[in-house]
């Protein structure tokens, strides 16, 4: 009878206690969405440029396991008037988010830093295919989670803007130096690092 | 009888429903709010303040929802099930008192129908298990009859306990009789008796084997939806309440122990609250208990019932007979009662672990694993 | 219900067959059992898979090997971690890749945790089981904080898609150091909570001691591996026999049953948690700051050939063996489920019990049904 007792015992002392489940969609009691939370996938917005970040180059098309995704791409005509160091553009990129599974595939063989796994995860919806994403509700997903993250490229060949990309790059490469010189001078005489 | 006294009769019964309905909304959402307590949950927080119109919400979308009548069904049998159950569970109440005048018959055998009364809705349980066309439902009716006759015998027998106490089966005699002092302490054991077998007799954890949801999927009420399974449901807690009334009349001395220094309206109207009160303590404990035990199987609770309840239950009606036979002090009951308690008790706790020793479990330390291999790798006969 | 479907042409009443899944509450997931009953006890059972059958080995063929990762995510949905590290480790060897430590260290903490809470998941659902519904909230409570550790960490609470070939995605967050540790404090005080609760409980006692007890030759013939294998009384782990990554490093127990019996099953998963937050502890202590991915191409072709890796999951022994052609895409993936070997037991064990011990022994299974029928 012992272990029975016990166990009342353990029941009493949780009642005592806080609960811990949330209300879910009330918008301040439910959990919090981690910073690395992978959501659906979302393109990213370019704003030094005013452009998507992303080309069009189908790799993650390619390497999606579900193949829930389309893309085209276009002719980028600021390039050729020598506004952006993009050749060619996104034209028009379709997501299935239904047949997603949120494996985040898409976003390591990325090479633009173009899509991101947003914090965006609800599928609920009322018409039969308003769960098929377009460039522009994409585009909408990867505004609000830039904002919400304050978003940075990753690499800054990236960029879009063909003045800043080249600032950031000199400025970049100066600091690359100046480590490598530091590099060198520790190398050489350790006692005299100061840094 | 004059028409008059039929009239109040009428009246009577048809505040009692309301009285009883009221109670039962109350009960699912005070059920829901104390298991979620227990388990760190909310419970219902949506309908109303804390959920509080939560049990209208159910009853509204119970009653609206569509009676499914499965083909195979026995139609008549299937149909009257829940009035089966539903009837005994209301006809109890009749000789139930809230208060001294508060009553709608008092019966001078009155234990003795309530009794003969409550065993009937087992033949609900039966007819919804037949009528279903359902093996599932056909296996919970007859659980429900199987486990019938084990806590049957030793329910009747704590009763008779009371009632050699109070020299009354007239449940107001037997609540005026402990104003001195509650049964509970003179009796423990016919209290733990009848707390365990009203525990069998409502069909709740640990024997809530006739609808064992993860094995019978809901027993006898698999097939039942909308009003009828409202009504089945509606039984469930009005016998939930009945026992636990019961317990506070047969042993916690009802609505007067401790006696209360008041006189007149205000008396009446305290001791009603403190009744309700009790009854309440009672049914926290039954939830408290739903939500930390599990289910025991058919044939443990039979034996349950047959070797442990049934003897204990004799032992405590010859110990009360004899005490009252020779008038001895009340105190002496007591002490039997729980020295028997305690042997039970540690009988219960020894039982499970006879067969093999406690620690049966031993954690081998990788390194030694890999170091000496055990011995029985070699004492293997792999066929 | 007819009273001539329960009798036979000669007057005597026959057993009654009766269809226990798939849509039953205590199958977990959609697995039928055909038990034929006589009363209440059970004289054949028959059981039925498939029904969770999505061709995922085959899958698996046309996909290439960094993506066949996210359908080994979905084999074992409670301990996916687990599967994820099963299957990078098959394509590691066939590479012959040096894993950096680092990675291994990370590798083990999350698989321990998945193990914790998988058998969190499993004592929740096994107090379900014999009747008693709070034990599942508390397993839910303590799966959570694992859940949310993980979302941390891997960015997914159940398809993590985190150890990948060659290592982990990425390194863990700055914050995740404190959060394991209040969460190893946590479980070590809810495991102590949940044992308390359950394990000495008289009815829990009464409905699982000396119920389908497995001898250790039985359950070698069926091929029983995990937490049923030990609780007949053999010390067979391949965390200890065929120590795989940094297993060895590590000084941790294996709890051993005796008889083989539900609750003995049910008592060594319990123990299997305590186990698992000592190497999380150990860990923890001995890991560095370093790479945590392995040097390698971006297109993963392993060379012509084929191998077989075991590893220890919460349910018994998963082996991966792989074939490659040389290929981007594996030429042939099989995995050896332990829960598809664990359930080969359950017509052996459901012969003579009644029908509430059916549900009880098939819990102690602890059996997922997308690794059963994958």
């Amino acid at each position: 009878m012992l272990g029975s007792i016990k166990g009342l015992k353990v029941t009493l002392s949780t009642m005592m206690r806080k609960p811990v489940t949330a209300q879910y969609p009330i918008a301040n009691k439910r959990l919090d969405i981690k910073k690395r939370f992978m959501g659906f996938p979302a393109l990213l917005w370019d704003d030094s440029n005013s452009e998507p970040y992303c080309t069009g180059c189908m790799v993650c098309v390619r390497e999606c396991p579900t193949q829930c995704m389309t893309a085209t791409m276009a002719d980028n005509k600021k390039f050729s008037e020598g506004k952006s160091t993009r050749k060619k553009i996104i034209d028009s990129f379709g997501i299935n988010l239904s047949r997603c599974i949120v494996c985040g595939i898409c976003v390591d063989v990325c090479n633009f830093d173009a899509i991101e796994m947003s914090h965006e995860h609800e599928l609920s919806k009322f018409q039969r295919n308003a769960n098929r994403a377009n460039l522009k509700s994409l585009l909408a997903m990867g505004k609000t989670f830039q904002s919400k993250i304050k978003w940075e490229p990753i690499q800054i060949k990236n960029i879009g803007n063909p003045d800043l990309r080249e600032r950031l790059q000199a400025a970049a490469k100066a600091q690359s130096e100046k480590i490598n010189a530091n590099e060198g001078k520790m190398d050489g005489k350790p006692e005299g690092s100061s840094l | 009888m004059t028409w008059e006294a039929i009239g109040w009769y009428v009246i009577g019964a048809f505040g009692l429903f309301i009285f009883l309905s009221i109670t039962v909304m109350f009960l699912t959402w005070i059920e829901r709010k104390f298991l979620a307590r227990i388990q760190q949950r909310m419970g219902p927080m949506r309908v109303g303040p804390h959920g509080t119109l939560q049990p209208i919400a159910d009853v509204i979308k119970l009653i609206t929802k569509e009676d499914i009548l499965p083909s195979w069904t026995d139609k008549p049998i299937y149909w009257l099930a829940p009035l089966a159950i539903f009837i005994p569970a209301i006809a109890i109440w009749v000789t139930i008192p809230f208060s001294e005048t508060l009553v709608l018959q008092n019966l001078d055998l009155g234990l003795l129908y309530i009794a003969a009364i409550s065993v009937l809705s087992v033949l609900g349980l039966v007819m919804a298990g037949w009528g279903s066309a359902n093996k599932y439902s056909m296996l919970g009716g007859l659980r429900a009859v199987g486990q019938l006759i084990s806590y049957e015998i030793p329910f009747i027998m704590a009763i008779l306990g009371v009632a050699i106490l109070s020299q009354s089966l007239s449940l107001i005699d037997i609540v005026n009789d402990q104003s001195a002092i509650a049964n509970i302490i003179v009796q423990p054991l016919g209290f733990l008796i009848f707390l365990a077998a009203g525990l069998a007799e409502l069909g709740r954890t640990p024997f809530d084997i006739h609808h064992a949801e993860s094995e019978v999927v809901g027993g006898p009420f698999v097939e039942y939806s909308g009003a009828h399974w409202a009504i089945i449901q509606l039984a469930e807690y009005v016998n939930t309440f009945a026992i636990a009334a019961l317990i506070a009349i047969l042993f916690l001395g009802g609505w007067s122990w401790p006696s209360m220094p008041f006189t007149g309206i205000t008396n009446d109207f305290l001791s009603l609250v403190w009744f309700l009160i009790k009854i309440y303590a009672v049914i926290l404990l039954i939830f408290w208990i739903r939500g930390t035990f599990p289910r025991l199987r058919i044939d443990q609770l039979m034996s349950f019932g047959w070797k442990v309840l049934v003897p204990v239950s004799f032992i405590n009606i010859v110990f009360t007979a004899i005490i009252r036979f020779y008038n001895l002090h009340w105190s002496i009951l007591t002490v039997i009662s729980l020295i028997s308690i305690g042997i039970i008790f540690y009988l219960i706790y020894k039982t499970p672990q006879k067969s093999r020793k406690k620690d049966s479990i031993r954690i081998i330390s990788a390194k030694d694993a890999v170091n000496n291999p055990p011995k029985n790798y070699g004492d293997i006969n792999v066929r | 219900m007819k009273i001539s479907e329960n009798i036979n042409e000669s007057g005597s009443t026959v057993d009654m067959l009766i269809n226990m899944g798939p849509q039953h509450p205590s199958t977990h997931g959609v697995f039928r059992l055909v038990l034929q009953l006589d009363g209440e006890l059970i004289v054949d059972a028959e059981p039925h898979i498939g029904y969770l059958h999505r061709g995922s080995e085959k899958l698996c063929e046309t996909e290439s090997y960094s993506q066949v990762v996210t359908l080994f995510d979905r084999l074992d949905y409670v301990a996916n971690l687990n599967s994820e590290l099963a299957y990078c480790m098959a394509v590691e060897k066939l590479l012959e890749l040096q894993i950096p430590d680092r990675a291994w260290y990370i590798r083990t903490i999350l698989c321990e945790l998945n193990r914790i809470s998988s058998h969190m998941l499993f004592y929740g659902v096994y107090g379900l089981d014999v009747g008693a519904m709070t034990p599942v909230l508390y397993g839910f409570r303590e799966r959570e904080r694992i859940q949310s550790l993980f979302e941390q960490v891997t960015g997914a609470r159940m398809m993590h898609n985190y150890i990948r070939i060659g290592g982990v995605k990425e390194d863990t967050p700055p914050e995740f150091n404190g959060n394991l540790h209040t969460v190893v404090l946590e479980l070590e005080k809810a495991i102590e909570e949940c044992d308390e609760l359950l394990t000495q409980n008289e009815a829990f006692l009464a409905r699982t001691k000396n119920i389908s007890c497995l001898t250790i030759e039985d359950a070698i013939d069926f091929g029983v591996t995990g937490p049923i294998l030990r609780s007949t009384g053999l010390v067979e782990d391949v965390r200890i026999s065929e120590p795989y990554g940094i297993y060895d490093r590590f000084d941790f127990g294996i709890p051993i049953g005796s008889t083989g019996d539900c609750w003995d099953r049910y008592y060594i998963r319990m123990q299997e948690m305590r186990e698992s937050l000592s190497i999380i502890k150990q860990a923890i202590k001995q890991m560095e700051p370093g790479e945590v991915q392995a040097k390698m191409r971006r297109i993963v072709r392993p060379p012509k050939g084929e191998c077989f890796v075991r590893t220890e999951s919460p349910r018994g022994d998963l082996g991966v063996f792989l074939v490659s052609d040389g290929s981007q895409n594996p030429y042939r993936v099989k995995v050896r489920a332990p829960s598809f070997a664990n359930l080969q037991a359950i017509k052996h064990m459901l012969e003579g019990v009644y029908v509430a011990d059916a549900v009880v022994i098939l819990g102690s299974l602890d059996i997922v049904l997308g690794e059963v029928d994958r």
